[in-house]
């Protein structure tokens, strides 16, 4: 278990004040904030890299805000990875590893191990300023992860990465996560990202924690106008009945709207999808469309570099969010009629009733 | 105003001007050096080169220069790094300070460590300790003492071009501060450091001011390479001059083929 109790530090132009947070042990922990909110300066000092005055942090219950950070047993990943450049990726790995005083041919195996686990075997003779990111980004996590860490800290590890990396390299993060049983602090700012690996959410803002929760918890009821602004007003049905369809799917009403989703176990009280994850469309998609309904538009808002577009669905009210450029290419106007998805993944849903 | 300055024109004349000045500029070297070419006569060079007195001159010249490199390293090293790393109160004002040995004239320093070794505290060192005044040990002092300052200063930009964040990623993998700059920070500043080192050498080796003040020009004892030149003129045997400006001009050529060859593009000098 981590803990941080009444941390309050003034960096630069960050500013972090009174920070409290637990983190139980094997947890995937986010914590979710926008840029300059002092995310980067809490997981610093978490890794011991600031000294500060007031406040402190506990491993299982021991005071180690004084232990400087070679005695903390941690695995960091920094933004942007910093791996060696004057070594090659089999020594990046081995470098914690070096600090132990065991025999090559034990550095060698256990560099092997962490390297399969990480699928790049076939990369550790290579240089590292030939990588590319998603690569850059193996490598540093096993070298991090190489001298068998309790914890793991991971600073926006996704956010330099293209789309189709940074989602493999997501699952791959829970499934190390779980085949190590590591206590993770996951940094980000996205919230899609938040909420498809966290077991719990943090949303700092200001320097200020303002709700820790479960992801589905925070999603449907945030804790105040900051989270609330910051999630973005996420659309939410009420459900009157579900229905089983088995393989792990289900069909749940809310009002007229049939909707499927991924879902086995409890009956479902809520959904939410988020509207950048509702897809709108002038003419009919191709293909069978799951989730697919048709809307009139009954407002249209441009918000900095994307377009809000609200529209009546079967009685209810959808908030569907794209691209400025993407809207300028389409000829969306109010009381048009269009068709719109609602990705079946990216429907969260909520079981209890509260 | 200068409306030739304005528009297209204002480009080509712009870049007429700094082209220009850089062709004449360079006109001037390749001129000096024809002129000393053409004042010599190829055996009277080789005679000269061969004597003994220019033989002792050059090897006493790169071993002090040598010497007086290294040391200035292992002082500079340590300097740098806290400069560029560390805050304390009064930081500015120690920077400045370690900038002066550049800008003061180097005779001046020669002639203030004069002074210090008729001081008492100096005179006992000079006399007990090591014996610097018009000494060969005094040639390496003077020579430390002008290029430590810029062996300072260029391993200072080094380091300060080094992400202190790659110590702390080496921290949380077990190293202690100084483990984490032998293993990180150093291997991180080998092109600054070679090309510090070979930068400092070669000034070390053109040195004269400081060094003719404290180890005074004695023919085949305190001759470096510059105390040569100087003899020569005085003693107004061009020829010899001649000869030992070619040896430097070798030496520096060297030293900057040497940087271009094993740090290459990686660092500019």
């Amino acid at each position: 278990m981590i803990e941080i109790r009444d941390l309050s530090l003034r960096l630069g132009d960050f500013n972090i004040q009174d920070i409290n947070l637990s983190i139980h042990d094997g947890e995937y922990f986010v914590i979710l904030g926008p840029t300059g909110a002092g995310k980067t300066v809490l997981l610093e000092c978490v890794a011991g890299l600031h000294r500060f005055k007031k406040g402190a942090v506990f491993f299982n219950a021991a005071d180690v805000t004084r232990l400087l950070p070679e005695e903390r047993s941690l695995g960091y990943v920094p933004q942007d990875y910093v791996l060696f450049p004057f070594l090659n990726v089999f020594d990046n790995i081995a470098f914690g590893l070096k600090q132990f005083k065991i025999s090559a041919a034990e550095i060698k195996k256990r560099v092997d191990e962490i390297a399969g686990i990480l699928g790049i075997t076939q990369l550790l003779r290579r240089d590292t300023r030939s990588l590319s990111g998603g690569e850059k980004q193996r490598v540093a996590l096993a070298r991090a992860l190489a001298p068998s860490p309790r914890t793991l800290l991971l600073d926006e590890p996704l956010s330099a990465l293209d789309l189709r990396t940074a989602r493999s390299l997501r699952l791959e993060l829970k499934r190390i996560h779980r085949q190590l049983e590591l206590t993770t602090i996951h940094i980000t700012h996205d919230l899609t990202e938040a909420l498809e690996m966290a077991d719990r959410v943090a949303v700092i803002q200001d320097g200020c924690v303002e709700q820790v929760a479960e992801p589905e918890a925070m999603l449907f009821y945030p804790d105040g106008d900051k989270v609330a602004d910051f999630i973005g007003s996420p659309n939410i049905l009420d459900c009157d009945y579900c229905r089983n369809l088995g393989q792990g799917v289900m069909e749940v009403g809310c009002g007229s709207l049939k909707l499927t989703v991924a879902h086995e176990g409890a009956d479902i009280k809520k959904v939410a999808i988020l509207p950048r994850h509702i897809y709108v469309s002038e003419t009919r998609p191709p293909g069978l469309s799951v989730n697919g309904f048709q809307g009139l538009i009954s407002t249209i808002e441009s918000v900095g570099n994307v377009v809000k577009i609200t529209m009546d669905v079967a009685g209810k009210k959808l908030m569907s969010e794209i691209p400025s450029y993407i809207f300028d290419e389409m000829d969306l106007v109010v009381g048009k009629e269009v068709f719109i998805i609602l990705r079946m993944r990216r429907i969260r849903i909520y079981e209890s009733n509260r | 105003m200068f409306r030739i300055l304005k528009g297209a024109s204002g480009e080509r004349v712009f870049r007429t001007a700094t082209i220009s000045a850089l062709v004449l500029l360079a006109l001037f070297f390749i001129g000096i050096i024809v002129s000393l070419l053409a004042y010599t006569k190829w055996d009277t060079f080789i005679s000269a080169l061969g004597s003994s007195e220019i033989l002792s001159a050059i090897k006493l010249s790169l071993m002090t220069a040598t010497i007086a490199a290294v040391i200035s390293m292992l002082i500079a090293v340590p300097v740098a790094y806290a400069i560029s790393r560390s805050s304390f109160p009064g930081k500015d004002i120690v920077d400045s300070l370690l900038d002066l040995p550049i800008v003061v004239s180097p005779v001046a320093l020669g002639a203030a460590l004069l002074v210090f070794f008729n001081t008492p505290l100096g005179s006992a060192i000079d006399d007990n300790i090591l014996k610097f005044v018009f000494s060969v040990p005094g040639i390496v002092l003077a020579q430390v003492t002008v290029i430590s300052a810029l062996a300072i200063r260029l391993l200072k930009s080094t380091f300060d071009g080094i992400d202190p964040r790659y110590e702390q990623v080496a921290r949380t993998l077990g190293c202690s501060k100084p483990e984490a700059f032998f293993r990180v920070t150093l291997p991180l500043a080998r092109d600054g450091l070679i090309a510090s080192t070979l930068l400092t050498w070669a000034r070390a080796v053109g040195e004269f001011g400081a060094t003719v003040m404290l180890a005074g020009a004695t023919a085949m004892k305190t001759e470096t390479l510059p105390t040569a030149i100087f003899l020569s003129l005085a003693s107004a045997d061009v020829e010899k001059a001649i000869a030992v400006i070619f040896v430097l001009i070798l030496i520096a050529v060297a030293a900057l083929l040497i940087i271009r060859k094993t740090v290459g593009r990686r660092y500019r000098v």
